[in-house]
């Protein structure tokens, strides 16, 4: 274990031969493989606070969290609430002769398919909209089971799902999108911020932290021994 | 370290499910055979490497290299004043912008919509020649570009964005207008394809060519 930066401690795990026991089984659970170097390792129990690196390739295997269910629950029920003032206010305008104009997530997707570019409207339309809901909305399902204690057998079909759509939700790149087009147009134009904006980077915050609080590792392991109840 | 000595999970008849992490004992005789159980632990079909990965990546890729061209040949927006339209593709765009005087979001929409597509591209062309020609070194190296081509890859959608909330708030027929050209389309499929195509490509067939002393 060596010091990592200023706060947080690496734990290299240690790579080893498959030992079998008797009548050729195995204990699948004592063993770890490296998503992208396929090497063998030894589990090991990683307290929070501590990364698990891959000795061979460096991959970051996993990171445990405090209290991840919680907040993933938590996180996921505040961000459902804030999706609803997000995409129904307007997140910036401008004045042109008096009257505002403004810019809100569907308004976009509506004018680009209205002129035509269908592709980039669906688009936009699945990755700032679609996506992040659905990515709330299952965080939502699989936390609350979990904190619950409660089994359901569509647990592990909405887990793989929300692994699987988690990179095309980007909030984070819509953000940037937005400050550009504000820095494009304030050198023209006075730029009215809508209460919307206040509550895009609200849901933005609440997003990026209930990624980083999701521990598919231990989500995993909470599911298994949930649906062996 | 070394570990020229340590065989992969494979080699030793375990394979790791790419949905949960976990590691199951492959059957006998199932190196071959195109249907595995599926995971007993999440119901996710176990593959044993990535299904036709060198195949998908390859393809994937030269799509949106082909795509690059209109992306930055084409008009990307067209910006009416007064009734003058006037044409902008990716890099004159950019420019504008820095004649304008606001050099660091001109840094910043270089770095996504140029620079960003071309190191995936150009990083994916070299992990696949190396898969294909078998290279013995700097694999951890190689590694680190498919974890930073993976980490970089939806950011280049910051144009697309931009545009789409450009289009909605410049509206106004009288003074200015602002339109999208084709080459949005073009640059979305460049961004989407080159997401495909990471997400097809499977690192562990780097390792899995190294040979064991």
């Amino acid at each position: 274990m060596k010091l990592n930066g200023w706060f947080c401690l690496k734990l290299t795990l240690t790579a080893c031969d498959v030992l079998f026991m008797h009548n050729n089984t195995l204990n699948t659970l004592a063993y770890e493989a490296c998503p992208q170097c396929d090497l063998l390792l030894k589990s090991a129990a990683v307290a929070v606070g501590i990364k698990a690196h891959c000795p061979r390739c460096g991959c970051q295997l996993y990171r445990p969290r405090h209290y991840s269910v919680e907040r993933t629950f938590a996180l996921s029920l505040t961000g459902l609430i804030l999706f609803i003032p997000v995409n129904l206010l307007p997140l910036v305008g401008i004045l042109v002769l008096g009257n505002a104009q403004e810019a809100s997530l569907w308004s976009g997707v509506s004018t680009l398919y209205a002129e035509g570019l269908w592709g980039v409207a669906i688009l936009v339309f699945l990755s700032s909209m679609a996506f992040p809901f659905l990515k709330i909305s299952l965080s939502l399902l699989v936390s609350g089971h979990l904190y619950f204690d409660k089994p359901n057998r569509y647990l592990k079909v909405w887990l793989r799902t929300l692994q699987h759509l988690d990179e095309w939700a980007m909030l984070e790149v819509y953000t940037l999108g937005i400050i550009v087009a504000c820095v494009k147009l304030a050198s023209r134009t006075e730029l009215k911020f809508g209460l919307g904006l206040a509550a895009f980077i609200a849901l933005l915050l609440v997003i990026v932290m209930l990624t980083s609080s999701l521990d598919e590792h231990l989500f995993w392991q909470r599911i298994a021994a949930l649906n062996k109840q | 370290m070394s570990f020229s000595n340590k065989k992969s999970a494979l080699k030793q008849g375990l394979i790791r499910c790419h949905h949960c992490g976990c590691i199951v004992q492959l059957p006998v005789n199932a190196l071959h055979s195109k249907h595995l159980e599926p995971c007993p632990r999440c119901d996710g079909q176990l593959h044993i490497r990535l299904p036709n990965s060198f195949q998908r990546t390859a393809a994937l890729l030269c799509s949106a290299f082909i795509l690059y061209i209109p992306a930055n040949v084409f008009p990307i927006m067209i910006v009416t004043k007064f009734g003058v339209p006037e044409h902008h593709t990716i890099i004159s765009g950019i420019i504008s912008l820095i004649n304008s005087g606001m050099v660091p979001i001109a840094t910043l929409v270089f770095i996504a919509s140029v620079l960003v597509p071309l190191i995936k591209m150009l990083g994916l062309a070299i992990l696949l020649w190396a898969v294909r020609h078998r290279w013995q070194r700097n694999m951890r190296v190689l590694t680190l570009v498919y974890r930073i081509i993976a980490f970089v890859g939806r950011w280049s959608m910051l144009d697309i964005f931009m545009i789409s909330i450009l289009v909605s708030i410049v509206s106004s027929e009288a003074l200015e207008q602002v339109l999208a050209g084709p080459a949005a389309t073009a640059f979305a499929g460049v961004v989407v394809l080159t997401m495909l195509a990471t997400n097809s490509f499977d690192p562990r067939l780097l390792w899995d060519r190294l040979r064991v002393q």
